[in-house]
């Protein structure tokens, strides 16, 4: 009967009511923006005069560098181990979530929020804390009077604006710049300021595109692809943005009982900002290049011995020459059998001769 | 079934309390090193061992016995006649396994925080994030946890529901509930499926731990929320599909 | 919607070309049933004739392939909500939760009727035991019931509300002969109360005995539908004349138009102690239904000199009709 077939009508219904609400909330979030039209450099004035510096928001992190997933690993459960290096190649190439709060310049905290742990970066003042669930211990870092602003951490996430203030600082006559359609980010309209290189010999970097929020000039998303892609292979985002300024308290830290409390001596020369992605670095290296043929050299013994004689390293890494090449589709990584580490966004060739330069 | 729900905690606590040397911080199901120091956390540590296989277990037991466990013992016809109206009799029988998902999630909190707290120390509690809160609070983020973890179980409820309409073989229905959680699971620790992970039932099983930071992360909640009532819609309304539509024959 | 109001007789269920197929499979064909109000109607036929589907289909368990039902004066299964709570209803044998006592379950399905009023469950639940018999029983879970005390908690739950309409599927299936005796009391005190019972069975003398009308079933069609003389009327009845004189009787009642014939020689019907009687036969002949009145032909038979010892008129059996009905074949039809 057909009464039979009409029972089954409600299901249908819901079914594809919710499938095409499902399919279409993503496409609404795409959905076209339509802003008075900037030129680059006013777009680039826009990001310069932006004073806003208190906010709270969650970013996304996702990468997509054609590496073994290593955070599979550091989630639920697993050990990751005490070491650094591996937590930060962990955050880098892994995607995450983070919730970000600042408050001026002296007031942030980071909280990348893995599944069932979280890593904190407080920084209230002088005192910095870092704040680790897993192993729950704490790591207080008093700073100089002097050295006030942000803190580098290795490993630490950056936001949206620190990023962009990076690829921001790169911009010279080897780079073209534009603007692309305008955008929405975080329920916020965006404009997209597109940086290329111009020449795609000497790096690995397609494109990076840069939302800049309308109102208050705050970079709001950055994302990278590579030569030859079209999705991008990094991207770093806010979901959710308020810009209100986050309450006192969210600032405040005390080690939690039980936990393990370290004490860190400020590194002897911190610089001016200490960003984490391998190009720009606290620590003793050297750099080469400028722009996006940039190459960072690290002494021997940078990389840990536990790393290089892993199985896993010699699964993802491809011997050469001189040593291990990691490559990925932004970054390519040339360790030397002596333990030098080389890093740059460019075709391995360019590691190589570096390496066999210096 | 509760009652073998309440023992993994006691049987955690107990473990830790007579193990020699105290759980090692990273090693072991979360949270597990916290035990020693604050009894409270004897209940989340057995949430997170409970959560992938043992209260989907007996929330497919329940879900998948609604219909044909009424079915098989030839009691289905006899509410039908009386009658119970079918959609009435779906709609009970989905609350039915709802209010278990939270009466078994309530047990596990409940027995794990009475085990712990006669064991271990109760003090302060330690989030996520490193804030500590108040005892009292602690208990209020049990159970805004409980609260988590039984709409998590709300979808599955709805598919056993299904499945359930469609055999009046109780056990069968049971068993399919239980091996598609666990497909589900499988399939969202399989990074090839990426593309399918937002979409699984599972996905947010286990952030409810996004409960455990300061400030509370309401994200996953709602997404959770707002997921598990799509799975419950869908087949909730495929449920209402077959069963206004079956004959009962048994 | 296709609701006639019949003038002569108001309908506790009518079908009109009930059908029902399960594959290719028919297990109910075309059926057509008429169960007057009031009556206490049987419904007979062999194992797989389609009795229970039939039932299903009344109730709204099932839904017909083709045709329709209505139950008191209602289209099922669209008006169900107001028609099964006047209804009582044993199904294919009784279906509880083994883990609950017998009031328990009761409780549990009054409580499931949205008319039955929570008031007076309990006192309800305990009536409706007691006029089982299961009073004493009922606090015992029913996973220990026997089948006859299952059954019987089956016709307590049918009886837990006053009802129009009782329709009990193999009521007595599984009782003692004191269970089978006051099933039928008790459907007879509710029939005199003005409640309509729809009953099947395969046991004939049960239904003859409490039956008002009678339908038969057989590999899923109606064969037969009545009152219960209609039905009989309907089989042959036969007169049997004992008496020695064989070859008299024979051709007095060959000339009343009847087909006589001898079915006992001399000497054999004898045995009833009386000393005439030892050289006796019976001769026997089928009684249309239009043929003379059984005292005319006994006038005829002593007119006719015939020394008549005894004389009966059989009505056919409903067993007789039954077999005559739906065949001899032991072997299920489909
Ligand atoms: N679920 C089913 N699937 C397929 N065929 C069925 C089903 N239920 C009943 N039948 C078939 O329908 C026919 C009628 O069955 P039904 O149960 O109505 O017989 P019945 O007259 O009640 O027999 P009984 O006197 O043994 O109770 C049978 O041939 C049976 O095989
Ligand atoms: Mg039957």
């Amino acid at each position: 009967m057909t009464r039979v077939y009409l029972r089954w009508v409600p299901a249908a219904v819901v079914t594809a009511v919710i499938t095409a609400g499902a399919l279409a909330v993503p496409l609404q979030a795409g959905a076209s923006v339509d802003l008075p039209d900037k030129t680059p450099q006013e777009v680039l004035e826009l990001i310069g005069d932006s004073t806003k510096d208190s906010l709270s928001g969650t970013i996304e992190q996702t990468s997509n560098l054609g590496l073994p997933d290593l955070s599979a690993g550091g989630s639920a459960g697993g050990s990751a181990g005490g070491d650094e290096a591996a937590s930060a190649l962990e955050l880098l190439t892994g995607d995450h979530t983070a919730r970000v709060y600042v408050d001026g310049h002296d007031k942030k905290r980071v909280q990348v929020m893995d599944r069932m742990a979280e890593r904190d970066l407080i920084i209230n003042g002088y005192d910095v804390w870092l704040w680790d669930s897993k192993e729950n211990t704490a790591t207080h870092v008093a700073v100089p009077p002097h050295d006030k602003g942000d803190f580098p951490k290795p490993g630490d996430t950056p936001t949206p604006a620190e990023l962009a203030e990076k690829f921001l600082e790169a911009v010279d006559p080897a780079t073209e710049v534009t603007v692309d359609d305008d955008t929405e980010v975080a329920g916020r309209t965006a404009y997209d300021l597109v940086l290329t290189p111009r020449s795609s010999e000497d790096t690995l970097v397609g494109s990076v595109s840069i939302a800049v929020d309308s109102e208050t000039g705050l970079p709001l998303r950055v994302q990278v692809t590579a030569q030859g892609e079209t999705e991008p292979a990094f991207l770093l985002e806010f979901t959710e943005l308020s810009l209100e300024t986050p309450d006192a308290d969210i600032f405040e830290f005390e080690p939690p009982p039980g936990a393990t409390v370290k004490e860190k001596e400020l590194p002897e020369h911190p610089s001016k900002d200490g960003k984490t992605d391998g190009d720009h670095d606290d620590f003793p290296g050297e750099v080469s290049g400028s722009g996006w043929d940039t190459v960072i050299e690290l002494p021997a013994g940078s990389a840990p011995a536990e790393l290089t004689e892993s199985p896993m390293f010699a699964q993802a890494t491809e011997a050469v020459d001189e040593g291990a090449v990691l490559s990925t589709t932004l970054l390519n990584i040339l360790i030397t059998d002596d333990g030098r580490v080389y890093v740059g966004s460019v075709p391995v060739e360019r590691l190589q001769s570096a390496a066999a330069g210096g | 079934m509760l009652l073998a729900l309440a023992a993994v905690p006691v049987l955690i606590a107990v473990a830790v309390r007579l193990s020699s040397s105290p759980p090692e911080p990273g090693r072991g199901p979360p949270f597990l090193d916290r035990v020693t120091q604050n009894g409270l956390f004897v209940s989340i540590t057995a949430l997170v061992v409970c959560i992938p296989l043992f209260l989907p277990l007996t929330v497919g037991v329940v879900a998948g016995d609604t219909i044909a466990g009424e079915a098989n013992l030839g009691t289905l016809r006899y509410l039908l006649v009386v009658p119970a109206g079918r959609v009435r009799l779906l709609l009970v029988k989905f609350a039915g396994a709802a209010a278990f998902c939270l009466a078994a999630t309530l047990t596990v909190v409940a027995s794990g925080a009475l085990i712990g707290a006669a064991l271990f120390p109760v003090g302060p509690v330690t989030l996520l994030s490193g804030d500590t809160i108040s005892v009292g609070e602690s208990i209020l983020r049990s159970l805004l946890v409980a609260g988590y973890v039984t709409v998590s179980l709300l979808g599955l409820s709805a598919i056993g529901l299904f499945i359930s309409t469609l055999t009046v073989v109780p056990v069968g229905a049971m068993a399919a509930t239980i091996v598609l959680s666990v497909v589900a699971q499988v399939l969202g620790a399989l990074p090839q499926f990426e593309w399918l992970h937002p979409w699984l039932f599972s996905h947010y099983w286990l952030d409810f731990a996004d409960l455990l930071r300061q400030p509370i992360a309401w994200t996953s909640f709602g997404d959770n929320a707002l997921l598990q009532a799509g799975y419950a819609a869908v087949f909730g309304a495929l449920a209402y599909g077959r069963f206004v539509t079956k004959d009962i024959l048994s | 919607m296709g609701e006639q109001p019949n003038p002569a007789v108001e309908l506790a269920i009518e079908t009109r070309g009930l059908t029902k197929r399960f594959g290719h499979q028919t297990a109910v064909n075309a059926v057509d049933l008429a169960v007057p109000r009031g009556s206490v109607f049987g419904f007979l036929g062999p194992n797989g004739s389609g009795k229970t589907t039939t039932i299903r289909l009344a109730l709204g368990l099932a839904a017909a392939t083709s045709g329709q039902v209505s139950v008191l004066g209602q289209t099922m299964p669209g008006r169900l909500k107001d028609v099964l709570p006047r209804v009582g209803a044993l199904v294919e044998g009784p279906g509880f939760y083994p883990f609950l006592s017998g009031a328990a379950n009761l409780h549990r399905l009054d409580s499931a009727d949205r008319y039955a009023p929570s008031a007076t469950r309990r006192a309800r639940v305990h009536r409706a035991l007691d006029r089982v018999g299961l009073g004493h029983a009922a606090g015992k879970k029913v996973g220990a019931y026997s089948l006859g005390m299952k059954q019987r908690l089956g016709l307590a739950n049918a009886l837990l509300m006053p009802r129009e309409l009782l329709v009990l599927d193999e009521p007595t299936n599984g009782l003692d002969p004191q269970g089978t005796r006051e099933v039928r009391n008790l459907v007879r005190s509710l029939a005199a109360e003005g409640t309509t019972v729809f009953v099947s069975s395969h046991l004939l003398a049960e239904v003859e005995q409490m039956c008002s009308h009678i339908a038969v079933m057989s590999v899923g069609s109606l064969v037969a539908q009545g009152t219960l003389d209609e039905l009989r009327r309907a089989g042959e009845s036969r007169v049997r004349v004992r008496t020695p004189d064989i070859a008299a009787a024979l051709r007095v009642l060959a000339a009343l138009g009847l087909a006589p014939e001898q079915t006992e020689p001399p000497g054999r019907a004898g045995g009833d102690g009386n000393d005439d009687s030892h050289d006796d036969g019976v001769v026997s002949a089928p009684l249309a239904p239009d043929s003379r009145p059984a005292e005319a032909i006994v006038a005829a038979l002593v007119a006719g000199g015939v020394r008549v010892r005894g004389f009966t008129v059989e009505r056919a059996s409903l067993e007789d009709r039954f077999v005559a009905l739906t065949g001899e074949g032991f072997d299920i039809a489909q």
